[in-house]
Order: structure tokens, then sequence, then C-alpha cells
């Protein structure tokens, strides 16, 4: 494979990678505290990406207010999914099958709500405008401001978020949550703030994946759900509530969608259109050889553990 | 008018009639055995795939023709010309393939269903299965989509249309077809309906409710996980063929996700584990979308421009979620018992209750 | 009947049956006591299959029986109850009966539909778990959801439940648990009435230990993994080691 190709390939795998980690520790998120395999995720990246696209058109291009909105609007729409849809169905004890259908359900409204928006106010396929300029030259390498601003602030969010579930006592109490919920509330943990506060962060996160994701490429309706089994396949490849697992899985899977695939197209000759079964083929495998995720290697004991009881 | 109104109530029925199989494949799956297959559409399209195949491959070999490569640019026109000569002119061939078709596609859906059972052994937590049959399903979409062979990739197959191309008039060939499909429903409703009210529908139930403890009671639930799962993907595969020569055009795009949503919306809306319910919910969905069509024409006539695909996915969503929450038994639940073995006790109690209620003969 | 030889199984770093070994006698009520966490309830979840042993021996009737899936052991007429109740919840009582009772015709999925094959076995099922719900007082229930029974009711069909699958053996996990003190005392004269009846053989794990010993004819005390004395309730309640890790004495 040429040099130039596998740097440029190299590139987007970064690129992707970080905005695949950023709405995969939202996911993980929710599937770690509020246990819902979350597949209307998709949806409220889509919203993020929407809400920066109508801000960036209407009021201004600044970087920084675009993802703002998109944080706040996909927060809202977040925590309304939880009030109106998952909350009631988690108090009657619904099994996981029907919260995933739910999830289903409520991502398909919001996607096709969206489509509407779309339609009215001709928003498909549409760039968040953000004047695109060269800022690094480098050999074969050719990076834009678009890289600068998605590929570090997706990480400094996913730094942010991070340091906030270790550090600080809002993060105490959502991994208490996490481990043990009934404990959680029997020792003060205030169950319905500490929920509510998770969902405004899952759906605000995953609002600014899909801001960023729309200055990378363009938004639509489909946005998120066309990324959202990539980003599974993260979740899972970190065993599915693992914060760091998910980020390494993110790598993993945006190094195999676009450098693997990349030298499979040129070394193999395989189709580009194969391209979306990478992340599904990632889930197959994983689930059925390692449920636990890659960090799993290190914490395996401790599980088997749980396990017994 | 009069005759579109025939012509529309024949395709209701044939639409109705796919529908019903391919909801009550999924309701003796989840609604019964509590598989939770997302990833339905995959055994509907194995029937589109075989057909695709067999109205390419094995119809003009049975015809006594030469098969021609469909997908060639070249003869791609030759080859679906071919296609509609046999059918309009040679009825033997048309309806032998089509049944050869039919059982190649339920052996194929059941082998993959076979298939498709065994990562449940595997997997750690039950959901997994589901993010399985999905994301598999998925899979072998893309994978269709992009390898010619089978129905020639992204371009589609066209000319893979009802056996009936001889019979002389379109209202008489969609007739027949109707009746066929109709048959086959009653046929899948028939021994849904029996399956589920013996005792392996209550080792179903039981499968459903808490499989290792069945196991625990001598019961090899693997087993019957793999069997059900064979049911239900046949039944389904059959379906798949019925749909796609409805149709007449096979392409991969058509068994996604949203397929999958559509037959759990049936089943939600009419009944988990009821297969009374899960006609029921196969009625109104076909109707619901037939009036979401209608109402679109009418409504872009008044120069109201509203996208109604978009409208029917949200109304579709909204009808999932409402159920979930508010009805999650369907609007017709399941019967509580599974065999008539409460009719012996009561006929026992009632005959002790005679006897001993009736003053003998000495008293 | 029942040999359970230096029986092992560790979960992770825990060992929670090192070293086990017992013996239980056709016909014989045998207890099977021990602190919380002791290993009492995995011993019974690897005689009855669902985890496999790390090691040692399991034998049924003189036949190696560990390693096998549940299904066949149960089918080998071992059967196991669980310390939470664990019917088919929205399931009938009757359904739930009949459900363990073995080799039936419609069981399968071709023979199903054909009602005439499998009737007649049916109705005879059906007369046979009409008895057995009988003598447990459940018949006037027989047509309500499991989930509407009574805990001590449910404990009951458990037991009956069990009864339909003809085992030889049975090992109750804490059959009392969760149970009102005089339905549980009506448990176990369900038991001793089924070993006087139908010949039947049990180990039963129970923390009551004041009706355990009024039923028993042999103690097994388990600790830390491992039997740690037996004897006769007599003998086991005066045991001065028993009376040190039971009782913190």
């Amino acid at each position: 494979m040429p040099i130039g190709l596998l740097v440029d390939s190299l590139a987007t795998s970064v690129l992707v990678g970080s905005l695949y980690a950023l709405m995969a520790v939202g996911l993980t998120l929710t599937m770690a505290v509020v246990k819902l395999p979350n597949f209307a995720h998709a949806e409220l990246i889509s919203t993020g990406a929407y809400a920066a696209l109508i801000v960036s058109l209407a009021l201004s291009g600044s970087p920084l207010l675009v993802m703002a909105a998109a944080f706040v609007v996909a927060a809202l729409v977040a925590l309304l999914t939880h009030w109106t849809v998952f909350r009631p169905l988690s108090r009657r004890k619904s099994s996981t099958y029907v919260l995933i259908l739910a999830s289903f359900a409520a991502g398909l409204i919001i996607r096709y709500l969206l489509f509407l928006l779309a339609d009215t106010l001709d928003l498909f396929d549409k760039r968040i405008q953000v004047a695109q300029e060269v800022w690094l030259q480098a050999g074969p390498l050719t990076l834009t401001n678009i890289f600068f601003w998605v590929a570090p602030t997706s990480i400094l969010l996913v730094v942010a978020l991070s340091l906030l579930l270790n550090f600080t006592q809002l993060g105490r109490q959502m991994r208490a949550l996490a481990d043990n919920s009934t404990l959680a509330a029997v020792v003060g943990v205030p169950t319905t703030r500490v929920v509510n506060l998770t969902w405004l962060l899952v759906g605000g996160t995953a609002g600014v994946g899909g801001a960023l994701w729309g200055m990378y490429t363009f938004v639509d309706p489909m946005l998120g759900w066309l990324a959202i089994l990539s980003v599974f396949a993260a979740a899972v490849l970190g065993g599915l509530t693992s914060f760091s697992g998910a980020i390494l899985g993110a790598y993993i899977v945006a190094f195999a969608e676009n450098t693997l695939m990349q030298f499979l197209n040129y070394s193999f000759g395989l189709d580009f259109s194969f391209k979306p079964a990478i992340p599904f083929i990632i889930i197959i495998l994983m689930l059925m050889i390692r449920p636990q995720g890659l960090t799993g290697l290190f914490d395996g004991l401790r599980r088997d553990a749980q396990m017994e009881r | 008018m009069n005759i579109d109104l025939v012509a529309s109530s024949i395709s209701l029925l044939t639409f109705f009639g796919i529908s019903a199989i391919i909801a009550l494949s999924l309701n003796i799956e989840y609604g019964v055995a509590g598989i939770p297959n997302f990833g339905q559409a995959l055994f509907v399209s194995l029937g589109a795939y075989t057909a695709g195949v067999t109205y390419t491959r094995l119809m003009p070999l049975l015809a006594g023709r030469t098969p021609l490569e469909p997908c060639a640019s070249g003869n791609m026109a030759a080859a679906l010309a071919l296609r509609g000569e046999i059918l309009k002119s040679m009825p033997l061939v048309a309806l032998g393939n089509f049944a050869l078709t039919l059982l190649l596609a339920a052996v194929i859906g059941g082998v993959v269903g076979l298939l498709a059972s065994y990562p449940a052994l595997r997997l750690k937590e039950e959901w997994f299965l589901g993010l399985v049959l999905l994301v598999g399903a998925e899979t072998v979409r893309i994978i269709v989509r992009g390898w010619p062979p089978i129905i020639c990739a992204h371009n589609g197959l066209s000319g893979i249309s009802p056996p009936f191309g001889w019979l002389p008039t379109a209202q008489i060939r969609s007739l027949a077809f109707a009746g066929l499909v109709l048959a086959i429903a009653a046929l899948c409703y028939w021994y849904s309906e029996r399956l589920v009210r013996s005792p392996y529908g209550r080792l179903l139930k039981a499968l459903r409710e808490n499989g290792s403890v069945a196991a625990g009671l001598g019961k090899d639930m693997a087993r019957v996980r793999g069997q059900v799962m064979v049911i239900g993907s046949a039944m389904a595969a059959l379906a798949g063929v019925l749909f796609v020569t409805n149709l007449g055009f096979a392409s991969a795009n058509d068994y996604g996700v949203a397929l999958t949503l559509d037959i759990w919306v049936m089943i939600v809306l009419g009944g988990l584990g009821n297969m009374r319910g899960a006609l029921l919910g196969a009625l109104i969905v076909t109707l619901l979308d037939r009036f979401t069509s209608v109402a679109a024409i009418q409504f872009n006539m008044l120069g109201i421009d509203i996208e109604f695909n978009y409208v029917r996915y949200i109304l579709f969503g909204l009808i999932l979620l409402l159920m979930l929450r508010f009805r999650p038994q369907g609007l017709w639940p399941e019967p509580r018992r599974t065999t008539a073995a409460n009719r012996v006790l009561a006929e026992q109690a009632g005959a002790a209750g005679a006897a001993a209620s009736q003053p003998g003969p000495a008293e | 009947m029942l040999e359970i030889v230096d029986l092992e199984k560790s979960f992770g770093g825990l060992q929670a049956v090192a070293g086990a070994s017992l013996t239980v006698e056709q016909g014989q009520v045998v207890g099977l006591i021990g602190p919380n966490g002791s290993g009492k309830s995995t011993l019974l979840s690897l005689a009855a299959g669902q985890h496999k042993p790390d090691g040692g021996r399991i034998l049924l009737r003189g036949q190696e029986i560990q390693g096998l899936p549940p299904q066949r052991i149960f089918r080998l007429g071992l059967a196991r109850s669980y310390q939470d109740p664990s019917l088919f919840f929205r399931m009938s009582v009757l359904d739930n009966a009949l459900l363990a009772a073995q080799d039936q015709r419609g069981e399968q999925p071709l023979q199903a539909p054909r009602h005439k094959r499998w009737w007649p076995q049916e109705a005879q099922l059906a007369r046979r778990a009409a008895r057995v719900l009988d003598d447990l007082k459940l018949l006037p229930r027989s047509d309500a959801a499991a989930s509407d029974l009574s805990g001590g009711q449910m404990k009951l069909l458990e037991l009956g439940r069990t009864v339909m699958g003809e085992p030889a053996l049975m090992l109750l996990d804490e059959p009392t648990a969760g149970v009102a003190p005089a339905l549980a005392y009506a448990i176990f004269e369900e038991i001793e009435r089924l070993r006087r009846q139908q010949g039947l053989t049990f180990l039963i794990v129970e923390h009551r230990l004041e009706i355990l010993f009024d039923f028993v004819d042999w103690l097994y005390v388990m600790h830390m993994g491992q039997v740690i004395a037996q004897g006769k309730p007599a003998q086991i309640a005066a045991d001065p080691l028993v009376r040190e890790v039971y009782f913190g004495e």
C-alpha cells in the first residue's frame, strides 16, 4: 500500500476513532448506570448534529457555540426519552428485550421527526459551516483545521468525562449505581438525580459527537443510525461497561474500518461496499469469544468472583 | 373505480397474507419461546435470495433452456425476457419452479435458523443474542448487496414474478396469487396454533420463562431452541419467496432493520404469544400502510406536501412505545392454558361432584 | 443411591467446594447443613449438573454423572429444587406440573400438531397431576397462574412438579425458605409422606434446624467447602466442632 494512502487512512482512523470514542463512552455509561443498550443513542447523535447545523446556519459558525447548542439540545432530548420512555418501562420491571425494542421505537420517532424537519427546511446533506483551511502539510500528510477541531475536542471531552467519573462525587455515585443500584439507594445515593444527570451527560456528549461528525462530513437524519453499530462494536470491544475499554475499542474499530479496509481494498481488491460489515463482524466475534471485552484480560478474576454470587 | 377497488382489495389480501406468515414466525420465536430475534428480516430475505437464484438458474433448466448470466450488462435484458417468456408460456415449469423455490427456501431458512440458535449456547447475557441476530442480518444484507451472483448485488434483480404469468388477465393472475398466499398463510396459522396449544407449546413457554429450570426438569432446551428457530426461520423464508414475487423485484435493501421492526410492531400490537393476535397485528399494519399511502396521495392532491413515509415510521414508533408501556400483552392477549388438560380435571371434579351430590338409591 | 467423592469446584479464586464427600442411601432423608457460604448450594448444583465440577466424582446408583448436562441427570433420576421458587410463573399450576413429566409424545414439533397422537397420554398425565396436586392441597388452584400462589404453595408446587418427573432422588435447596412456620412443618410432612409412599430419597439443605432435625435420618455439616461432621441429629446437635462453626460458640 502506498505510503500516502496509509498515512491518510491513519489520520482518518484517528479522527473517526476519536469521534467513536466520544459516542461510545456515552453508550457505555448508559449500559453501566441505567442498564440499557440504547439504540436511540444513534438519534441523540443525529439530534446534536442538526442542532449544530441549524445554529451554524442561523446564528454563527463559531465552533464553540455550535457545540454548546448540540450539547444542550441532545442532552434535553436524552432526558426526555428517559422520562417518557425508559423510566416508566424500567419501573414496570420490563425485560431488557422490551427496553431494547423501546429504544428502537424512540430512535425511529426521533429519526423521522428529523427527516420531517430536514424536509421542511431543506437540510439534507448539509455541512456544518466552519471554514476549511489547511493547517498542517507534512509530506503525504495533510490536516485541516477540521481535524484539529474534531479530534482534540473529542479526546478532551472523553478525558473530562473520565475525570468526572473518577474524581467527583457525582462520578462516585454513578459508579455506585453501576455496581449495585439497590445498594446505592440504601447507602443514600440520590438515585433519581444521578440518573437524570447521567442522561444529560450521555445526551450531551452524543450531541457534540454528532456536531463534530457534521463538521467532518455532512449532516443527515441517518447520520447517527449509520454510526451506531460501529459505536456498539467499540463498546463491545470494551466489554460494554468499561470506559477505557470503549475508548480503546473505538480506535480499533476506526482503524479496522479505515486503514485495514484500505489495505484489504488495495491488496485483495475487496470492495468498499463491504466496509459496514467490519463492525458487525467485530460484534459477533467478540460477543461469542470474549464477551468480557479486551480490558477483561486484566480484571477477569474479579468478574468471576462476582459471578459466583 | 369498481375495478380499482377489486384490484386493491386483492393486493391488500396478498399483503396481509404475507405479513401474517412473517408475524406468525416471529410470534412463535419471541412471543411464545422468548427468543429475541432482532434479525428476522434476514430469514425473510433468504426466501427472496432463493427465488433470485432459482428464477435465473433453475427455471430455464426446467424449461429446457440455457440459463443466461443474469447480471452481465450484455444479456441482462435477454435474461429478463427469458424469465417473462417462461412464466407466460409454460405453466407447469412456472409452477414447478415455484414449488421447488418454496421448498428450497424453507430448507435454507431452517438450516440458517439452526445455525443462528447456536450463539445462544455461548452468549453470556440473554440480550446479546438479540444484538448478534440484528448484526448478523445486517452483515448478510451487506454481503448480498456487494456480491453479484445472488441478486446482482446493489442493482437488484427484476422479473421475479408470481408463477401465474400464463393466466389470461392481470386480475385473474393477481387473484390466483392472492389465493395461493392465503392458502399458505392458513396452513402456517393452522400449524402454529396447533403447535403452541400442545405439550410442545408448553415447552416453548418454559423456554421463554426460564430455560435452565426446564433443563433441570429433564428437557433438552438447546434442542428446543434449535427446533423453534428452524420452524420460525423456515416459515419466514417461505414468506420471503411470496414477498419478493409479489414485489417482482429482489433488492437486498428491502430486508433491513426497518422490515424487522415492522414485524415486531405486528406482534407487539396484536398480542405476544397469541397466534390470532399475530394475524390481527398483521392486518392492522397492512391497513395502516395502505391508509398512509392513500392519505399521502390525497394530501398531495390538496397541495399539502408532507412525506408520508416519514409519518408512517413516526406512527409505527409511537404504536410500539404506547403498546409496550400501556398494554404489553397486546390487543389480543395470549391464553394462559396451553392444552385442554384442565378439562380432564374439570370432568373429574364434575363427576365427583355429581356423585357426591346425587343421593344414592338406598337413601 | 448417591455418592459424592472429593468434589471440588472454585469460581475464580474462590474455592466453593473443597473436596467434599458424602453418601445418601436409598430411602433415606439426609440433611445438609452449614453456615452461609459453606458450599451447600454449589454442591447441589454440581450434583444436578448445573455447574461442572473441577475434580472429584459423583455417582448416582453407581453410575458416574459428574459433568453430564442437567437434563441427562434428571432423566437418570436425580431432581433438584431451588432456594427461590423457580416456577414457570405465567403458566397455570397444572401446566407447571405437567411440564415435568418425561417422554411426552406431544413434545415433538412434528407430533404436536396431531392432537390425536398425544391427547390420550396428556389426559392420563392430567389425571396423575390431579392426584399429585390433590395430595398437596393445590387441586382447587390448578387453573390459576403459578404467580398467584402464596409462597408456601409455590414451594409445594415445586415439590409436586418434581414428583411428576418421577425421580428417585430429590435434592431440595431450603424447601421452607420464606414459608410461614405452620406451613413449613407441613412441607416436611409431605416429604416424609413421599418417602414412605413412593420410596423417594432426599438430600435436603435447610436452615430451619428445629424442623429438619425431626425428619432426617442422617446429617452432614459443611464448612468452608468441606464436610466437617456427620451423624444422627442428636450426635450433631451435641458435636462441639459443629456448635463452634455453626453457632460461633
